[in-house]
């Protein structure tokens, strides 16, 4: 707060540059802590260290020199998480945490178009993104096709589906709408647990990813030492999170961002001033789920499988916390709140089972209390860095 | 087909049905005083069972073995238990997030939902299994024909009645129904005329909440069975009743919840007899495309809903 | 005879089995201030919505420049050139000052997707243009509301909010402005700030060739009397009397109305 008379235009960028080092050593630790101790000693001190750090105004000097240097902020976060990456070369389970991470983080991006911005409510997150593995499972199986235009037709599959739901949706708001994705959501793993031809509740199996003759699934030799095969999904994961992290900051500055804003807030005054809320609604419904659904094709051909238990209600509200934790509409704050909902349960042993619990009353006291989220959005800036004069 | 298992058909129908409205009723209450959804009502019911359940249990540990008198005490214990939680669930949950937009308090209930429904499955002994609930009602049969009606079956159907009786004649009778009618209607204005609103909105949520656990008790006793997930299904295909009957309307939920269970019904007879290679399994895949068709259809419901949004 | 920018013939709105507007013949002549007075209830509002596409009239017309835009959706109304203000503020609380004027010109935006997303010189361009025609609109007002362009409108008094609320209806250049009750919530002193405010912008824009015509619903009488040039008075949803300030205020229906002495 004391920091808040820095003229914003002559910040140094070196907070922002101290603050991204920090995060990236601190998610080493996280990732490489073998005993439960050494991970809940890290999680405290993460609460303590953000709570002496705003209590000397640290990061409120972090976010004024992030919002000064937004590129720097985007350059040093993907260079973060490849030193990360690149650090736990052998390690897989640290880069399947991390790229799971991503890919979590890019659906969420999407949900967050969706209700963060439109005001499309959708449960079904883990519905689309669940298309997205199926449609891998069944393109890659049984057609020549290139993978990467897989992922792409995965992710239009989802789009395609959704908008199955698209005319109920348009017709009702809020709570009618929420109803409708919970219905598909709880639908669609109903149909793929007694539809044989898509596996039953035993799932698919799916092949891994090759692009060029380049097998993700093969570990990368380089001399004497052998790489993990997830750096090869940690980087397509890296590239498509980092792109729709761009386009989703570009949407949310620009008329379109402003549109949807509007119909969020309200539709009367939306429909008043011209404004189409049925494409709005649409074109966040259709992104978002497209987004889920190329995600998921990525995830399911690097796990390997895919069934419809990883489908359920409980991780579509799982996707729904990430989204409300990180601070809804802001995407600077999904991926912090992707890696605390789906790094500490991993970590942490004894809360993985109680984790739908921990994370719904988690959810609850952040609607009581700090409904802005751990990352608040902040009042939209069309064009940062150079704006106001 | 035979008339006897028509009425079998009949009859299931209507016990779903019964039960159904009895949810409906529940939401159809909550949003015309508050003008919000609770999510979580359906897992409500589904913790009601359980209390009856427990409850139950602890009778016969402590060896009090009248089916009667275990029965009066499930009912009592499970009702006013799930009165009293769904009025702190208002209190402490629904009245706070009054003025927050309403995607929060949708949120919320959600998540309590969620709570409630792992808290089931996480601390009530073995509760990730199905659950066999006890039969307290006598079992007998008579046979008309080649229909054969249980006792236990009329018995809950009457009790279903009753209770849906019970509630209207509340509504309409007492002077607490008329004060509820009047925070629907306008609650500034029912203020203004020196009625507790938030007193009337607690026992709003207790009686909502309450009509839920006993009609959880009844689902117990009908199928002999229970498990934390119910109140999911529960709740999705009671809010779908409320919605098709016109939300804030409570004829039109008893109606909604009478016509889903029809539908559903419907469904698991006509499906496998028209298309014979798609098996039974699919019935909840045809109720929930049924919830998502009716709402594209009638999304404020057959009975309109009590009034558009002011300018 | 001027020309007659809006005609409503029979325009009736029923809202199950009470009659909001009934059978109204109403006529707003091009380049008037028309002040639409009546008890609470009398169906001034409801003319508002069912003109901006809000409701949809049960029967009758609206013909607007000479073409019929009955029952055409909010949005088509709005590109055919209407605009309004609400009587209970509708601005988006939690956008800036910017942002809820900028949308006011929707029409005017583009919103192509691949414009917003890949084309992010040409949208600054527009960005700027639209940037200095807030700006503009809003120093009619007050300069120093010009400095809180980037705030949130929560932030904003309820006057400063109404100003804003006049800006969105007017940065895109209407010809018929719908003023539902303005003074609202605000004191005398501001009720009188903001007609004065009023009479300004649209001076200045008639200046500018962008003349308005407005239709302005108000309960305060001294406001009717000092902005309008004609008044139509509406009781039940039927039009009791039409004129001057002064002819209305001696109609003797219309006092009735008022008092209520029947």
């Amino acid at each position: 707060m004391s920091m808040q008379n820095s003229n914003s235009s002559a910040a140094p960028s070196w907070p922002l540059l101290t603050g991204v080092s920090v995060v990236g050593v601190y998610a080493h630790f996280l990732l490489h802590a073998e005993s439960q101790i050494a991970v809940l000693g890290l999680a405290v001190g993460a609460i303590l260290l953000l709570i002496a750090f705003s209590r000397f105004g640290w990061t409120a000097r972090v976010a004024t020199s992030a919002a000064t240097y937004p590129k720097l902020l985007g350059a040093g976060a993907v260079a973060a998480v490849v030193l990360v990456a690149a650090v736990s070369y052998e390690m897989h389970f640290a880069l399947l945490m991390l790229t799971t991470v991503l890919l979590y983080s890019t659906v969420c991006l999407g949900l967050n178009i969706q209700f963060g911005y439109s005001g499309v409510v959708n449960f079904a997150g883990a519905a689309f993104f669940g298309i997205g593995s199926y449609t891998a499972a069944v393109l890659a199986s049984h057609s020549p096709l290139p993978h990467l235009l897989i992922v792409a037709l995965a992710g239009l599959v989802a789009a395609l589906l959704g908008s199955l739901l698209i005319l109920p949706v348009l017709r009702t708001r809020g709570h009618y709408a929420a109803l409708i994705t919970i219905a598909f959501g709880i639908l669609f793993k109903t149909f793929l647990e007694v539809n044989d031809a898509l596996g039953g509740p035993q799932g698919l199996k799916i092949p891994g990813m090759e692009i060029l003759g380049w097998k993700f699934n093969d570990n990368i030799a380089i001399g004497d030492h052998e790489l993990s095969f997830y750096l090869n999904y940690l980087v397509l994961s890296l590239a498509l999170c980092a792109v729709t992290f761009v386009l989703v900051r570009r949407l949310e500055r620009s008329w379109m961002g402003l549109s949807m804003d509007v119909v969020r807030l309200d539709e009367t005054a939306a429909a008043t001033f011209g404004v189409d809320i049925a494409r709005w609604k649409i074109t966040a419904f259709t992104l978002g789920n497209g987004l889920a659904g190329m995600a998921g094709a990525i995830y399911g051909m690097m796990t390997g499988f895919v069934a419809p238990n990883n489908f359920t209600f409980g991780d579509s509200l799982i996707l729904v916390s990430i989204v409300i934790l990180g601070g809804i509409g802001n995407p600077w704050g999904i991926l912090p709140a992707a890696a605390i909902v789906l790094i500490l349960p991993e970590k942490l042993q004894f809360i993985q089972e109680y984790r739908f619990l921990l994370y719904a009353l988690l959810v609850i006291l952040i609607l009581l209390f700090r409904p802005d989220g751990l990352l608040p959005r902040k009042i939209r800036n069309y064009f940062p860095g150079d704006a106001g004069r | 087909m035979d008339l006897g298992l028509l009425g079998q058909y009949l009859l299931n129908g209507l016990m779903l049905g019964m039960i159904y409205a009895m949810v409906a009723v529940g939401f159809t209450l909550f949003f015309g005083v508050l003008d919000v959804i609770k999510f979580s009502h359906g897992d409500v019911l589904m913790v009601g069972t359980f209390a009856g359940l427990a409850t139950y249990l602890g009778l016969e540990s402590v060896g009090i073995d009248s089916p009667w008198l275990q029965l009066l005490l499930v009912v009592l214990v499970s009702v006013s238990a799930m009165a009293v939680l769904g009025a702190l669930i208002a209190k402490f949950l629904i009245l706070p997030l009054k003025d927050a937009p309403p995607l929060n308090t949708l949120l919320a209930t959600l998540m309590l939902g969620s709570v409630l429904r792992e808290s089931v499955r996480l601390f009530y002994p073995n509760g990730s299994n199905p659950k066999p609930f006890p039969r307290l009602l006598p079992t007998d049969e008579w046979s008309l024909g080649t229909l054969t009606l249980r006792v236990d079956n009329l018995i809950l159907l009457a009790a279903g009645v009753a209770a849906i009786v019970g509630v209207h004649l509340l509504i309409t009778r007492t002077k607490l129904g008329l004060a509820i009618r009047a925070v629907a209607q306008d609650g500034e204005t029912a203020r203004i005329m020196g009625i507790n609103f938030e007193w009337i909105v607690l026992l709003t949520f207790g009686l909502g909440s309450g009509l839920a656990a006993l009609a959880g008790v009844m689902n117990g006793l009908y199928y002999n069975e229970t498990n934390f997930g119910i109140g999911l299904l529960l709740g999705v295909i009671g809010f779908s009743a409320a919605i098709l009957g016109g939300l804030g309307n409570v004829y039109g939920a008893i109606l909604g919840g009478f016509i889903f269970a029809g539908l559903q019904t419907l469904g698991s007879v006509a499906l496998p007899a028209v298309l014979p290679s798609v098996p039974s399994a699919y019935k909840d895949v045809f109720a929930f495309t049924a919830v998502i068709v009716i709402m594209a259809w009638k999304p404020t419901g057959l009975i309109a809903e009590k009034s558009s949004e002011r300018v | 005879m001027s020309t007659i920018l809006l005609e409503a013939r029979g325009l009736t709105m029923r809202f199950g089995g009470v009659t909001a507007l009934d059978a109204l013949n109403l006529a707003v002549h091009k380049d008037e201030v028309l002040g639409l007075i009546g008890p609470n209830g009398s169906g001034k509002t409801t003319f508002f919505n069912v003109v901006t596409g809000l409701y949809a009239a049960s029967a009758g017309s609206v013909d607007f420049e000479g073409r019929e835009i009955t029952r055409r959706a909010a949005q088509e109304i709005y590109r055919a050139g209407i605009t309004r203000t609400f009587q209970r503020s509708r601005l988006c609380l939690p956008l800036t000052v910017f942002d809820n004027i900028a949308i006011g010109n929707y029409q005017h935006l583009q919103h192509g997707l691949l414009f917003n997303l890949f084309r992010r010189q040409a949208l600054k361009r527009q960005y700027q243009e639209n940037l200095e025609e807030a700006c503009r609109l809003l120093a009619t007002f007050n300069d120093k509301l010009v400095d809180r362009l980037f705030d949130p409108v929560s932030a904003l008094t309820m006057i400063d909010r109404r100003r804003v609320e006049i800006c969105r209806a007017l940065i895109s250049r209407p010809r018929l402005l719908l003023l539902d009750e303005p003074s609202a919530g605000m004191t005398h002193d501001e009720t009188h700030e903001l007609m004065s405010d009023i009479l300004q912008v649209r001076q200045r824009l008639r200046e500018a060739g962008n003349s308005v015509t407005i239709v302005i619903i108000e309960h305060e009488m001294n406001v009717i009397d000092r902005v309008t040039d004609r008044c139509v008075v509406l009781n039940y949803g039927e039009k009791i009397a039409e004129g001057t300030y002064a002819q209305i205020a001696a109609d003797a229906e219309v006092q009735r109305a008022y008092l209520g002495s029947d």
